[in-house]
């Protein structure tokens, strides 16, 4: 507590104002009785109003109410009366007596408040520490950490300004944060500035301002701990991340090694084919006939375009992966995007009936071509793996709200359990036998990246009598719908 | 001195050096081979070929530089070869002067007819301008701006004429977006794509015998549009 001078003196006053008081009060009391009770029983009495002024006001009531004791008793209570002569060292006794119990209570009660206000301080003390390491516990964030410090440690020493420079992980991470926010930093330097270190290495500086009184002893060691908290969080912070990180490598190596092992099996496949194809041609032994050489060379050139598209598609999962897929947007229409991608797999699809239903006047679309291309692409190939040959593939597409159209890419191939819907655009994941089924389990997942990079989203479902791949895309970008193309008369 | 038309083809690839020099020798052209940027311009200089087949990726100087050193000094037909995940590179080289590009990997039927068309290109640019430009079905007269598809006249409003006219006037050529919306629409109208994805579609239903499986006004994916004359 800060009390200004004079407001001290006026308690000060008021003490030795009140202990005068409180022993004229029983001496008044008492004279009524002076004939009834006798001086040492009175000598006593006056006992009551010293402790009480000196536990109350402290040593100088104490003694002052102690002297006006020992001269009220003189001259009310000892005979002869009205007289302040002493004649008895037994009188002198009394006015020792009363003076020592004043200065042996003062010290009690001193002693016993000193001991309060330290129990009442590092109380304190102790909940501002559990209040700040409760706010830091579980924070795995840097400059969180160095909020929560810079909070506290205001509220705590009743600072002007705090600022928490936080370096934990090196110099290009620096980062300041002061507290109140929004208050310019004050012109003069610091008046405290406290490390954050642990035994390893220096994470950062605690600044704090303050007009008051510089800190003191027990403040400092305070700030102290503070900062050994924070600095321990902040380590935690690092190791935490670190862990996360580790772990994140970790998931990767196995989806690598995945990866690894679905891709030597799908590259081995067309190459054993094309190897095959190309040492009959070479051996000179068998004369082939035009019809077969042309088979084998077909089934050569099938086969590297299947590796042609197994490396684009392991080279679009990494850079869904690196999260590198950033659409390049254009407004297209979405037919001729289709048309191109039946183009491209016009070999693999050409067994089954394609049918496309796009209305004409459907709205431009803000996608990157290719990569819808490539959704479609997929979309396709993965429908000829599954539908038995000769059966349709439809693709319909039509305005579903005012701002997105619904595309539906349906088979006639066997309905996929429930349970599977959701996993089938997960990467690797294959309902079926992976002997019985080529591929390497990321055309879907690579639809789906692509998808949601551009805000819509893709699923599949069961229809009665066939199998459907639908997706949804936004036809409004950065707040705009479709360009409007003004229609040019002849 | 041989009339066969002389190709460099630079690329770093030594298994692609290899099998292109052996198919084109076969399809009669006289082949030179670089395998590095400086040196294939050094080769260009000296041997001054009708024809270079380029790969973008080389070890020394890249092969926009290349494209764009051989343009201060040369007109000669540049085909760049480049891979499926890279449409801005293939924009990037055709704005740096390439006439044409191809995706590894490719057939090689498709590579001979990109040499003929630009072969043909080359020899044509200085002459006289053709007026009625045939191709398969389709007859265009750019003199009197009248298009007929199996002789019967069809109407195109002026910018449909202007687009297919441009279009037509390079066969086989993939011409960027781009240089069609600037050339088309003006140079403001550079970024506009949505007005060639309209007028495109407009002019394949005008056009095209099956508006879905165009023959003529081909997509070329994430660069532009190619003119082709049917079989």
């Amino acid at each position: 507590m800060h009390f200004t001078a004079a407001s001290r003196w006026l308690l000060l006053l008021r003490g030795y104002a009140l202990a005068i008081l409180v022993t004229l009060a029983l001496t008044l009391l008492m004279y009524p009785l002076r004939q009834q009770l006798n001086t040492t029983t009175i000598a006593l009495l006056y006992l009551l109003p010293i402790t009480l002024n000196t536990t109350l006001w402290g040593l100088g009531p104490g003694l002052i109410s102690g002297l006006l004791a020992f001269l009220l008793y003189n001259y009310y209570f000892l005979k002869p009366y009205q007289t302040l002569i002493v004649h008895q060292s037994q009188d002198i006794t009394a006015l020792l007596i009363f003076f020592v119990v004043a200065v042996v209570i003062s010290q009690l009660v001193g002693r016993a408040r000193e001991n309060l206000a330290q129990a009442r301080a590092s109380e304190r003390d102790s909940t501002r520490l559990y209040e700040l390491s409760l706010a830091l516990g579980g924070v795995n964030h840097e400059r969180e950490i160095g909020q929560i410090l810079a909070t506290h440690t205001l509220e705590t020493f009743q600072a002007e300004y705090v600022e928490v420079h936080i370096a934990a992980n090196g110099a290009p991470d620096a980062f300041n944060i002061q507290e109140p926010r929004g208050m310019l930093k004050p012109a003069v330097s610091p008046m405290v500035s406290m490390p954050l270190e642990t035994t390893r290495k220096r994470l950062g500086v605690i600044y704090l301002w303050r007009n008051l009184e510089p800190l003191i002893g027990t403040e400092e060691r305070m700030l102290r701990t503070f900062a050994t908290q924070a600095a321990l969080s902040l380590e935690r912070a690092t190791l935490a991340q670190a862990e996360t990180k580790a772990h994140i490598l970790e998931e990767s190596d196995r989806l690598k090694s995945a990866l690894l092992s679905s891709v030597s099996h799908e590259l081995r496949t067309p190459l054993a084919t094309i190897k095959a194809s190309v040492t009959s041609l070479l051996a000179g032994d068998v004369d082939w006939e035009t019809q077969a050489r042309q088979d084998l060379l077909e089934t050569v050139n099938e086969e590297t375009d299947h590796l042609n598209r197994l490396v684009g598609n392991l080279l679009d999962m990494s850079r869904i992966e690196a999260g590198a897929l950033n659409p390049v947007r254009q407004w297209n229409v979405l037919t001729e995007i289709l048309e191109s991608a039946l183009q491209r797999i016009h070999r693999t699809a050409q067994d089954y009936r394609i049918e496309t239903d796009i209305p004409d006047d459907l709205p431009l679309v803000p996608v990157d071509f290719l990569q819808i291309e490539r959704v479609f692409v997929n979309l396709v190939s993965n429908s000829t793996k599954y539908a038995p040959v000769g059966t349709i593939i439809q693709i319909t597409a039509q305005v579903q709200e005012p701002d997105s159209i619904l595309v539906q890419v349906t088979n006639q191939g066997p309905p996929v359990p429930q349970e599977h819907l959701e996993r089938i655009f997960d990467k690797f994941y294959r309902v079926t036998d992976a002997e019985r089924v080529t591929g390497t389990g990321l055309g879907l997942s690579i639809c789906k990246g692509i998808i949601e990079a551009h805000g819509g989203r893709i699923w599949a479902e069961n229809l009665p009598d066939r199998f459907a791949f639908n997706f949804c895309l936004p036809i409004t970008w950065q707040g705009k719908s479709p360009a409007a193309v003004d229609p040019e008369t002849l | 001195m041989s009339t066969e038309p002389h190709i460099l083809v630079i690329d770093d690839e030594p298994q692609i050096l290899r099998a292109l020099r052996t198919i084109l020798t076969a399809k009669k052209f006289r082949v030179t081979t670089a395998s590095r940027g400086e040196e294939g311009l050094a080769l260009a200089a000296t041997t001054l070929p009708d024809l270079v087949i380029l790969d973008l990726g080389l070890p020394d100087i890249d092969g926009f530089t290349v494209c764009a050193r051989l343009r201060e000094w040369s007109n000669v037909p540049i085909i760049v070869l480049s891979v499926r995940e890279s449409e801005g590179d293939k924009v990037r080289a055709l704005d740096q002067g390439a006439d044409d590009y191809l995706v590894k990997p490719f057939g090689i039927e498709e590579l001979l007819a990109r040499i003929r068309v630009a072969l043909r290109h080359a020899v044509q640019t200085p002459g006289g301008q053709e007026t009625i430009i045939k191709a398969g079905d389709l007859s265009i007269d750019l003199a009197r701006h009248i298009v007929t598809r199996d002789g019967a006249e069809v109407k195109l409003t002026v910018t449909e004429f202007k687009l297919l006219a441009y279009l037509a006037h390079n066969p086989g050529r993939v011409l960027t977006h781009q240089s069609i919306l600037s050339k088309v629409w003006g140079i403001e109208y550079i970024g506009d794509v949505e007005y060639l994805r309209v007028y495109i579609s407009q002019l394949r239903k005008k056009l095209e015998q099956d508006s879905r499986h165009p023959r003529h006004l081909l997509s070329e994916p994430g660069v532009g549009y190619r003119f082709s004359e049917g079989e």
